[in-house]
């Protein structure tokens, strides 16, 4: 049986099924892209983020 | 409707002549001209064809039969769903969290204190939500003379025991129910605190006594998450 076959019955098939991936699949989506921009996000600014310069200043944060 | 049957007829007319078969054309009512559509379309045929129909097979799918193109069909109409709704959440999403409340001011809401650190008898102010806030260690004379008020002869009549959680532990905003000052503590006519803006006075228990303040000091949310931990909001 051809690949685009098994494709077509196993998730096209049926509309609750084709929705329902489509549903998970947005989930996944937006974990992965999101955790993939912020990982940029936090390589294109290293060193500029409070994250990144907290150790410089967090002795003087516990004394106030 | 006229102009329609009339060229029927004519058409009608010329084809029963051609077909040399004169005794079916039938006048033009609604059944004949059926009859005649009939012999119209079997006068084409019979004719000698010169015609080529040509062959698009050539434009035709090799692979017409098989899944393959509406699995990509299919999969492109789920890609755009799928896009457009992590799309639709993530907008429905960025306003509700508008909404909520933000990060200075979660950081804010709650204060810890440690309360092993602060000796019987004593008062501690800490600072919560920008206000001050007054715990006192309370000693076991002053609980009993907290509770010794009759509190129907109070201007705010309050239980001690409605005012604390433990009796040995104190805690209430340190802002005046007059004007809002910081009253001072451990002064006073009645041993609690004392208010030096328009001098209210107030008792061991934070209780209204003596001057132009209308209410007891306000009892802040507290509870105490361990045995010597206090958390304030």
């Amino acid at each position: 049986m051809a690949i685009s076959t098994v494709i077509y019955n196993t998730f096209f098939r049926r509309n609750s099924i084709f929705v329902g991936t489509v549903l998970f699949g947005a989930f996944a989506f937006e974990i992965g892209f999101d955790s993939t921009i912020d990982k940029f996000w936090d390589a294109r600014n290293s060193g500029k983020q409070w994250k990144d310069i907290k150790y410089k200043y967090v002795e003087k944060d516990d004394e106030e | 409707m006229a102009s329609r049957s009339v060229i029927r007829s004519a058409q009608s007319s010329a084809l029963s002549s051609s077909l040399k078969c004169s005794k079916l054309a039938a006048p033009a009512s609604g059944s004949a001209a059926v009859v005649d559509q009939k012999r119209y379309a079997s006068n084409f045929y019979t004719t000698d064809n010169t015609y080529k129909v040509p062959d698009f097979g050539h434009y035709l799918k090799k692979n017409k039969g098989d899944d393959a193109s509406r699995v990509y069909s299919y999969f492109m109409i789920g890609s755009l769903g799928l896009l457009s709704a992590a799309g639709a959440k993530a907008t429905v999403q960025d306003f509700l969290s508008n909404m909520s409340a933000s990060a200075d001011v979660l950081a804010l809401a709650k204060v810890e204190v440690d309360l092993a650190s602060i000796p019987e008898g004593k008062n501690v102010i800490i600072k919560w939500r920008g206000k001050p806030v007054f715990i006192r260690h309370r000693t076991s004379h002053e609980i009993d003379e907290a509770n010794a008020v009759n509190v129907s002869s109070l201007r705010d009549p309050q239980e001690d025991s409605d005012r604390v959680k433990k009796p040995e532990w104190l805690i209430m905003l340190g802002v005046c129910t007059h004007l809002g000052c910081v009253p001072i503590g451990e002064s006073g006519e009645f041993g609690g605190w004392f208010c030096p803006c328009h001098g209210s006075h107030y008792d061991i228990s934070g209780r209204i006594r003596k001057g132009p303040a209308p209410l007891n000091l306000e009892i802040p949310e507290y509870e105490f998450s361990s045995e010597d931990k206090l958390t304030i909001g």
